[in-house]
């Protein structure tokens, strides 16, 4: 690796930002039709259940537990933020006593 | 073209949504500066990085990279396209909403983008949120939160814990969990959960946690564009 420091940043820093702004950039050329919006709107459903999921494959019995607390506090709350914050500490209380 | 408010009063919506998000991003990125200072970096170097690429994941997979010592600029920009490659997707599903901001306040908000207040920023488009400032102020805190844990991750390498220990590893994936069980309101909704479930699970095998993100949302957007009735 010979490239000075600023050189790797500034390639890096590209490729980030292209992520950025090429989908948002290549949008404004669909037109939105409800079909296309009902598919963004159920977008984030799948990211969501995705990282869910691998969370859930990755993890051990604590991490499955903590995230069904999440599921069933946030029913209960009606709070999402509070039930993820709860989720957090369920699974650092879980893996203190070693599960 | 400008014609979407864009508020002070906005931002501070979604600064105010977005400071429970900022402590485990302050988590995370103590994470990725004592990854970044076992590598070498200093403080400087850390933030640097956290601010330039601005994603922990491709962060830590450019580092990575770079110890082993053979990494090519190409390398470093492919890996970094191919983790990043999410964000063709996060920004295009902002677009309709976001762009009737104008361009400048549009691509401005989408440095501040980032996987947590996408998702907050879609569930309050959700909900009817018209400010496009949201999407900005949800990403302020996190921003602070982002560097400031580089910086004190890559100061303070020795003398930390690790914040697996502390259960912020799981933040993601537990907003994640309760977003998602707050956003289904019916049975319809189901389907593109289990869609990007499933699909996660299967390409996860095949080709790592990067590809098997995209593809979920790829596939529950495609399940729900076929589902789709001209009259809903």
């Amino acid at each position: 690796m010979t490239d000075s420091f600023p050189v790797l940043l500034a390639v890096m820093a590209a490729a980030a930002l292209l992520c950025r702004v090429a989908g948002f950039t290549l949008m404004r050329f669909v037109p939105v039709s409800p079909r296309v919006e009902a598919a963004l709107r159920a977008t984030p459903l799948g990211v969501m259940a995705g990282i869910t999921a691998l969370a859930v494959q990755r993890g051990g019995l604590a991490e499955g537990l903590a995230l069904a607390a999440v599921v069933g506090l946030t029913l209960v709350l009606r709070s999402d933020v509070a039930a993820a914050l709860l989720g957090v500490v369920v699974v650092a209380g879980l893996r203190w006593a070693g599960l | 073209m400008s014609g979407a408010p864009f508020s002070l009063d906005g931002f501070r919506r979604g600064a105010r949504d977005g400071v429970p998000l900022a402590v485990s991003i302050f988590a995370y990125g103590v994470g990725f500066g004592l990854v970044a200072a076992q590598a070498g970096f200093g403080v400087g170097k850390a933030v640097a990085t956290s601010a330039a690429i601005y994603s922990g994941s491709a962060q830590l997979a450019a580092v990575n990279l770079l110890q082993t010592g053979q990494a090519t600029l190409w390398a470093l920009f492919a890996a970094i396209l191919v983790i990043n490659a999410r964000y063709l997707l996060f920004g295009a599903t902002l677009q309709p909403w976001l762009w009737q901001a104008g361009p400048i306040r549009a691509y401005g908000s989408l440095l501040l983008l980032g996987d947590a207040n996408w998702l907050m920023t879609m569930r309050a488009i959700r909900t009817g949120e018209e400010d496009r400032a949201y999407l900005a102020g949800t990403g302020a805190p996190i921003a602070v939160g982002w560097l400031s844990g580089t910086a004190l991750g890559a100061a303070a390498v020795s003398v930390l814990p690790r914040p697996e220990a502390l259960g912020f590893d799981l933040m993601l994936p537990c907003f994640a969990a309760g977003m998602v069980t707050g956003m289904v309101h019916s049975r319809i909704d189901l389907l593109p959960v289990a869609v990007g479930a499933g699909s996660a699970l299967a390409v996860f095998h095949l080709a790592g946690p990067a590809p098997a993100i995209i593809t979920a949302g790829l596939a529950a957007g495609a399940v729900a564009a076929l589902l789709h009735r001209g009259e809903a």
